[in-house]
């Protein structure tokens, strides 16, 4: 099998991109914290992963499932019709920040074990 | 898999976002400006603006929509606010009966207003500074 393309490297990566992506979504939503009737969005990847892996599906069954963009609907919306709430988004970001460093440090060490083994022939 | 274009459209959001507050800090402005301005060349006093923020959305294939940024559509007049109408018969534009119209502009109001788009120019640099951060873990994967 080729190490650089396991089903769990290619989780990885889209695991970072999923990320990467929802950074964008919320830099979408707080550029329009003052537009009035703009309604939230989100971007539902890990859930979806979650669900796929709860029902035993196999890796590369997972690496099928792609992240999706929706309005968000639940939380309620302040008197101009806008539901952002800049403290979530915020709270968002930096946990979404912290888990594209993490993901991008296990793909790096996945990167220099390999290099280790090719180092150590 | 997202290219760099995309990434840097998230940059872009943010951008959009700095733009259209420092928009409306302007507007905020040329409003505590005229507070006190009884003659226009429209003739009665000064009336404030307001801004009309609508997003920049992207339809994609799958007919939801992706939000791109945010965009100023237009500056209106507030027609709903009343004048003041205040009693100086010295005044200028003092009526007959010694009557002053007042521009529409309450400077509480305005600087209440003026706060917010500060907070909200700073949310859209830190989400910038986020982008920079990413960006930087992102080329140190390649070391």
């Amino acid at each position: 099998m080729n190490p650089l393309e396991t089903p769990n490297s290619r989780l990885l990566l889209s695991l970072l991109d999923a990320s990467a992506q929802r950074a964008r979504v919320i830099a979408g939503n707080v550029a329009n914290q003052n537009t009035p009737g703009y309604r939230r969005q989100v971007l539902d990847f890990e859930d979806k992963l979650r669900e796929a892996l709860s029902r035993g599906r196999s890796t590369d069954a997972l690496a099928a499932i792609a992240p999706s963009v929706s309005e968000d609907l639940l939380t309620p919306a302040r008197a101009d019709g806008n539901n952002v709430n800049l403290e979530l988004e915020m709270s968002a970001m930096r946990q979404n920040r912290l888990m594209y460093e993490m993901y991008s440090t296990l793909h790096a060490s996945r990167m220099n074990l390999i290099q280790a083994a090719i180092e150590t022939r | 898999m997202d290219g760099i274009k995309s990434f840097f459209s998230g940059f872009r959001a943010a951008a959009s976002g700095l733009s259209a507050e420092r928009a409306r800090v302007d507007v905020i402005a040329r409003n505590i400006a005229n507070a006190q301005t009884t003659h226009t060349p429209d003739g009665g006093p000064y009336r404030r603006e307001v801004l009309r923020f609508a997003p920049i959305l992207e339809r994609l294939g799958d007919g939801t929509t992706r939000t791109l940024g945010v965009q100023v559509t237009g500056v209106e007049r507030d027609a709903e606010t009343p004048f003041e109408r205040i009693h100086d018969p010295d005044h200028p534009d003092a009526d007959a009966e010694g009557f002053v119209l007042m521009p529409n502009v309450n400077t509480a109001r305005e600087m209440a207003d003026l706060i917010t788009a500060m907070r909200a120019y700073e949310a859209n640099a830190s989400v910038q500074e986020n982008f920079v951060q990413m960006a930087e873990r992102a080329l140190r994967m390649a070391q």
